[in-house]
């Protein structure tokens, strides 16, 4: 799924752009706008770091891919790492869900984003969103009803509906709902391929991204 | 000043005429003056439902036309004392009516009638907006399946933004049997989903066709489940306290089946 020259990818200090040995800029830019594409451009005002796998980029590619980035897609470069060839790739240590829970908390903006709390039951054909930061409903997301939110998703009733955490990228945004039994999750750009369950399990769960950009879903016990 | 309910479902065919036909003849039987009013222009079939079609010389059009008197073209119901129909243009369709229009209609026969029930057509579109106009509560109607409870609850949505309330619900064409053989959707599972209060449960019940098709409504016939389910949702909406029995009458498997699901 992912192509082989530029990856984007969410770690524990924010987003990063890959760059993978590549023949061209050209081939660089337009593996760019695959991938950006993929991400259906949610990604407008987030910052990367750039990984260069590689160190083929010139001093004026480089910063002609800045000012691309920048101008094309809204994303700010913060800074740019070249890496060895041989050191073990950003991508194979790419973040297991055990990671994403034990830095959960601490990392990613939890702790400094807003959160909105919507008090009541959000019904077919109405929708809620948050993209600044985390979204807790206090009631249930019924089926025809859907909810977006930049970061987090906690759901303290039955999650029936749409669910989309993450919209600006952050894959390691969760959902989490007393009942979940959604018609489609969405984390970052990522939907689930299997169904969820059909019938509440009587018990919390939480749905999160895993390896593989694969969406999984566990009984929640705590963060 | 009498109540005026919208009876509305969003999805079509789940017995909205049927319940008005039903309620409305019900509450009169009860000794109460109700008017049921018509409100699917260009789709009309609560006269066919209420045996009247054929006594129709005026309907809310031409009152709205100033063709007639409000008063002269209620139809009145010979068969019991206070029910009395406003019919809907045939020929029309729904934008030809502005919810304000509708809304004073409702209003006016609020004056004179203990309750205006008001026949929704299906969708959420102009005829529900014209439909819900000028109601102060809303029954809404649906069958215990998921496209039809997505719709009621999309309906609940639109009725509660426009501050309609109370909003009760009628669960129809409920099969216990069904249930119980676990390919139904419980009552629970609908409450749970919908989470407004029940005003009664009406079982599928094969007697609302052959009453449609004669034009005699089901409560005019004692015996039968049908009959009985709305004589009691009658008595609800006139504020009797009376238990939901249809809770009791699930089959005895059934209450095995979710005693275990339940505890598990
Ligand atoms: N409890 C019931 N048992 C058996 N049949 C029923 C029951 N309720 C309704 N029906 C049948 O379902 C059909 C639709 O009913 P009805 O016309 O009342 O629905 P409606 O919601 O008014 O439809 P529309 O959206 O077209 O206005 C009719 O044929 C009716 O006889
Ligand atoms: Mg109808």
């Amino acid at each position: 799924m992912a192509n082989s020259i530029v990856a984007l990818r969410a770690y524990r200090d924010g987003l990063h752009l890959i760059i993978r040995p590549h023949l061209s800029i050209a081939e660089v830019e337009e593996a760019i706008q695959q991938e950006m594409s993929r991400m259906n451009q949610t990604l407008v005002g987030a910052s990367v770091q750039i990984d260069l796998k590689c160190p083929l980029l010139e001093e004026e590619e480089m910063t002609y891919l800045k000012s691309k980035l920048q101008e094309t897609y809204n994303l700010t470069v913060r800074s740019i790492e070249t890496f060895d060839e041989q050191a073990p790739s950003p991508i194979a240590a790419a973040p297991t869900t055990h990671e994403i829970a034990q830095t959960a908390n601490t990392q990613n903006g939890r702790d400094s984003e807003p959160s909105r709390i919507i008090p009541y039951t959000i019904r077919s054909g109405q929708a809620e969103g948050f993209p600044q930061g985390s979204l807790i409903i206090y009631g249930d997301v019924n089926s025809g009803a859907e909810v977006r939110a930049g970061g987090d998703i906690v759901v303290l009733g039955a999650l029936r509906g749409n669910a989309h955490a993450g919209l600006n990228g952050r894959l390691s945004a969760v959902i989490i709902a007393m009942d979940l039994v959604p018609v489609q999750l969405q984390i970052g750009n990522f939907i689930n391929r299997r169904a969820i369950n059909q019938k509440p399990r009587g018990y919390p769960e939480i749905a999160r991204l895993g390896v593989e950009d694969v969406i999984i879903v566990e009984k929640f016990v705590k963060f | 000043m009498g109540k005026i309910i919208v009876v509305t479902s969003g999805k079509g065919g789940v017995g909205k005429t049927t319940s008005t036909a039903n309620l409305g003849t019900a509450l009169a039987l009860l000794g109460k003056t109700v008017v049921v009013v018509d409100a699917d222009v260009g789709l009309r079939n609560l006269d066919i439902v209420m045996g009247l079609e054929s006594r129709i010389v005026y309907t809310s059009m031409d009152v709205i036309e100033k063709q007639c008197e409000l008063s002269k073209a209620l139809v009145k119901d010979r068969r019991v004392d206070g029910l009395t129909l406003l019919a809907a243009s045939q020929k029309n369709n729904k934008d030809d009516m502005q919810p304000e229009e509708m809304k004073a209609i409702c209003e006016k026969l609020g004056e004179t009638h203990d309750y205006v029930l008001v026949d929704s057509p299906a969708g959420i579109e102009r005829g529900f907006s014209n439909a819900s106009a000028g109601a102060d509560e809303a029954i809404v109607v649906t069958t215990p399946d998921v496209s039809a409870i997505r719709d009621a609850d999309r309906i609940i949505g639109l009725l509660q933004h426009a501050g309609i309330e109370p909003i009760n619900l009628i669960l129809n064409r409920f099969s216990p049997q069904l249930v119980g053989s676990g390919s139904m959707m419980d009552q629970d599972d609908v409450l749970d989903i919908l989470n407004i209060d029940l005003l009664g449960i009406v079982p599928e019940d094969p007697g609302v066709i052959t009453s449609t098709n004669r034009g005699i409504p089901l409560v005019y016939e004692d015996a039968s489940p049908g009959s009985q389910a709305y004589m009691r949702i009658a008595r609800r909406v006139t504020g009797q306290r009376i238990p939901i029995p249809e809770l009791e009458q699930r089959g005895f498997l059934s209450n095995i089946v979710n005693w275990f699901t339940r505890n598990r």
